[in-house]
C-alpha cells in the first residue's frame, strides 16, 4: 500500500518538473539550433551567440542591469541590515509596525508600485535612470535583507549580547565585534539574493528606465514584441546560467555556515 | 573584620506590575563566596542582573565599595558574569573570547593581552586550548573559559548564574572543588547563584536564601542548615519531618510539645522563641539523619509503628507512623533494633536535630 503510493508520488513529482523545467530546456536547446526558426531543428551552431555578443545595444543594456543589480545589492543590504540592527532596541510595538512596514513593497502589486514611483520620481525631478532603478529596486530588495537578518538575529542568545556588554564592551563596539560578524552569512546571501533579483526585474524596471539606460530584462522584453528570434534564446540561455550561479554561492554561503555552527 | 565590599540597600525590582524583588539589603564582604540560593522563580537570578547592571532596579541602591553603581550601564561596572549558558562568542577562538574585555576597554598592550591570557588559561588549567572554537570545547570545557574570560578583567566581583546546570552529575561535583579553588587561588569575591543546596552548602563561606522575591535568612552554612530561620528554610535546606505540634510550655531554650499522646521536650528556635505561646499550634522539623528508631521504651521519644524499611545502599529509610503522621528515619550505621513492617518502636533524635517554629498561615499548601 505504502509502496503504491510512493510510486504514484515519485510519478507525480517527475511530471510536476518535467512540466515546469521541459520549456526551459528547450530555450536553452534551441539556443544552439542553426536555423534562424525556432520551430525546426538543422543541427548545432553557436551563431546566435556572436549575433548577441555583436549587438551593442544588448551590451550596454547588460552593463546597466549589472550596474544597477550591484548597486542594489550594496545599498539593500546596508539598508535591510541597518535596521534590522536598531530593530533590536526599539520597543514591540514599534517593532510590530516595522515588520509591516517592511513587508508592505512585497505585497502592494508591482505594477502599481511602479506607477507611484513613477509619480513620486517625477514630482522629485529626479531623472530616470541609473538612480531611479536602484532605489526602486531597493524598495523591494531591502525587506528580504531585514527579514534575512532578523532571522539571523533570533537566532543569537541574548546573554552572548549581554556578556559583550558585561565585559566591557560599548553598544556600538558590541554591534561591530559580535553583531555584524554573527549575521554576515546573512548579509552576503540576502545581497546576492538581491542581486539576481534586481537583474530578474522586469516591471519596475519598464517604468523606471531612462532612454539610455534600459535594463537586460526590458530589453529582452523589447526585442519579444519582433517575435521570438535565437538571439532571445541565446541571451535568455546566458541569464539563466548567471542566476543559476548567483544563488548556487548564495547556497554554499549558507551550508558552510551550518557547518561553521 | 572584612570590609563590605558590596552593598544592596532596599533594593526593589518590579516587571509590570510583579514585585520580584522586596527590599533586598544586605551586604557581601571582600573575598567571600556568598550564595544565592532558592527555588527556580524566587528572584535571585534577577538579583544577579540588577548587581550586573543588565536589569534596572526600581528603588533603592547597590553600593560598590561604596559608590552607587545602580544608574551604570554594564560596561562601566566592575564586576563581570559567568552565564549559565557559558555564552561564549561563537565567531571568535578561545583566545579572542578571552582577549574580548581586555580589548575592548584597551587596558593592555597585546604583548602584554598574550602572557595575561596564557595565564588565565593556565589558572583554569585549560593552556593549550588557545586556537580551538567554543563548538569543539565540552561543556565543562566551555564553562572553565567562560570564567578565564571574566576573570581576566581582574572584576571586584565575579556573577556566577547556575554555572553548573548544564553539566553533568560528576561533571558538576567536580566543577564544584574547582570553582572554591579558583576562589580561594584568585581571592576574587564570588555571587553564586544556584538552586541547589547541596552545591550552596559544600562551596559557600554564606548563603543568602531568596524565596518570593524576599531574603528568608542569611548566614553561614552550617548556620542554615541547623539553626533555619523559618519553615521556607526549613522546608527547603536538608531533608527533615515537618510536622505540627501543640505547644504545652515554653521554657528559655526548650519547649514542651504533645503530637497524639507523646510529649517530648525540644529546641526552639531563636526566631521561635519570642512567639511561641502555650496552647498553641507550632511546628515541629526534624532532620531525617539526627534521627534514630529504638525497640525499647526511652524518654523524650515518639511512640510508632514501623511501615516501611528501605534498604540504600549504605542508608537505611524507615518508615514510621506516628499519630497519623508518617516519619522518615534515615540511618546509616547497623540498626540499633532488628524491628520488621508492623512492630511498634520509639524514634528519638538529636537535640540539635530539631527545631520548634511558631505556624505560618497555610504552610502546608504551600508544598511543605
Amino acid at each position: 500500500m505504502r509502496d503504491k503510493t510512493s510510486r504514484f508520488g515519485v510519478f507525480y513529482l517527475s511530471l510536476f518538473f518535467v512540466m515546469l523545467y521541459l520549456p526551459v530546456l528547450s530555450v536553452v536547446l534551441y539556443s544552439f539550433n542553426a536555423s534562424s526558426s525556432t520551430a525546426q531543428w538543422t543541427g548545432w551552431s553557436l551563431e546566435w551567440y556572436r549575433q548577441l555578443f555583436r549587438d551593442r545595444t544588448i551590451g550596454q543594456a547588460f552593463r546597466t542591469s549589472i550596474q544597477v543589480a550591484v548597486l542594489t545589492a550594496i545599498l539593500s543590504a546596508v539598508l535591510g541590515t541597518f535596521t534590522a540592527v536598531v530593530s533590536m532596541w526599539v520597543s514591540a510595538r514599534m517593532k510590530k509596525a516595522l515588520q509591516g512596514i517592511m513587508i508592505l513593497p512585497l505585497i502592494v502589486p508591482e505594477v502599481a508600485l511602479g506607477v507611484s514611483l513613477l509619480f513620486f520620481f517625477n514630482a522629485l525631478r529626479l531623472p530616470f535612470g541609473i538612480l531611479t532603478l536602484v532605489l526602486s529596486h531597493s524598495l523591494f530588495c531591502v525587506p528580504y535583507v531585514y527579514i534575512m537578518v532578523r532571522l539571523r538575529l533570533a537566532e543569537i542568545d541574548a546573554s552572548i549580547i549581554e556578556s559583550a556588554l558585561d565585559l566591557g564592551a560599548s553598544t556600538w563596539q558590541m554591534v561591530r565585534t559580535i553583531i555584524l560578524p554573527l549575521v554576515a552569512p546573512s548579509i552576503v546571501t540576502a545581497a546576492l539574493l538581491c542581486l539576481a533579483m534586481s537583474l530578474d526585474d522586469v516591471i519596475i524596471s519598464t517604468y523606471m528606465s531612462g532612454p539610455r539606460s534600459t535594463t537586460l530584462p526590458v530589453h529582452v522584453f523589447s526585442m519579444m514584441r519582433v517575435g521570438v528570434t535565437p538571439k532571445v534564446n541565446a541571451l535568455c540561455t546566458l541569464i539563466l546560467v548567471g542566476t543559476f550561479f548567483i544563488i548556487g554561492v548564495s547556497q554554499l554561503i549558507t551550508k558552510k555556515r551550518r557547518f561553521a555552527k | 573584620m572584612k570590609q563590605p565590599l558590596l552593598a544592596l540597600v532596599n533594593l526593589n525590582k518590579y516587571y509590570g506590575d510583579v514585585h520580584v524583588l522586596k527590599d533586598i539589603t544586605f551586604t557581601i564582604n571582600e573575598g567571600e563566596f556568598l550564595t544565592l540560593l532558592g527555588p527556580s522563580g524566587c528572584g535571585k537570578t534577577t538579583l544577579l542582573r540588577c548587581i550586573a547592571g543588565l536589569e534596572r532596579i526600581q528603588s533603592g541602591d547597590i553600593l560598590l565599595e561604596g559608590a552607587s553603581i545602580k544608574d551604570l550601564a554594564p560596561n562601566k561596572r566592575n564586576v563581570n558574569t559567568v552565564f549559565q549558558n557559558y555564552a561564549l562568542f561563537p565567531h571568535l577562538n578561545v583566545y579572542d573570547n578571552i582577549a574580548y574585555g581586555p580589548r575592548m576597554k584597551r587596558s593592555v598592550r597585546e604583548a602584554e593581552l598574550k602572557q595575561r591570557v596564557a595565564e588565565v588559561l593556565d589558572l583554569v588549567q585549560m593552556s593549550g586550548y588557545e586556537e580551538r572554537m567554543p563548538h569543539q570545547l565540552s561543556g565543562g570545557q566551555r564553562q572553565r573559559i567562560a570564567i578565564a574570560r571574566a576573570l581576566i578583567n581582574e572584576p571586584a566581583i565575579l556573577l556566577l548564574d547556575e554555572p553548573l546546570g548544564a553539566l553533568d552529575l560528576k561533571l558538576r561535583k567536580h566543577m564544584q572543588t574547582e570553582l572554591a579553588r579558583l576562589q580561594r587561588k584568585t581571592g576574587t569575591t564570588f555571587v553564586y547563584v544556584t538552586h541547589d543546596q547541596e552545591e550552596a552548602l559544600n562551596m559557600s563561606d554564606r548563603i543568602v536564601v531568596i524565596d518570593q522575591g524576599e531574603v528568608q535568612q542569611l548566614g553561614t552554612p552550617r548556620d542554615i542548615y541547623n539553626n533555619p530561620a523559618n519553615l521556607f528554610v526549613t522546608s527547603f535546606i536538608g531533608d527533615r519531618n515537618i510536622f505540627p505540634v501543640e505547644v504545652l510550655e515554653t521554657g528559655a531554650e526548650q519547649a514542651k510539645v504533645r503530637l497524639g499522646e507523646n510529649v517530648v521536650q525540644v529546641r526552639s528556635s531563636a526566631a521561635g522563641r519570642a512567639a511561641l505561646r502555650a496552647k498553641e499550634e507550632a511546628v515541629l522539623a526534624i532532620l531525617m539523619d539526627k534521627m534514630r528508631v529504638s525497640c525499647a521504651e526511652m524518654d523524650n521519644a515518639l511512640r510508632g509503628e514501623v511501615v516501611s524499611i528501605h534498604y540504600a545502599g549504605s542508608q537505611i529509610r524507615i518508615e514510621v507512623r506516628v499519630a497519623d503522621r508518617i516519619l522518615t528515619v534515615v540511618e546509616y550505621q547497623k540498626m540499633e533494633c532488628d524491628c520488621q513492617v508492623g512492630d511498634a518502636v520509639f524514634v528519638s533524635w538529636e537535640e540539635s536535630g530539631a527545631v520548634l517554629l511558631p505556624m505560618e498561615a497555610g504552610w502546608e499548601e504551600r508544598g511543605m
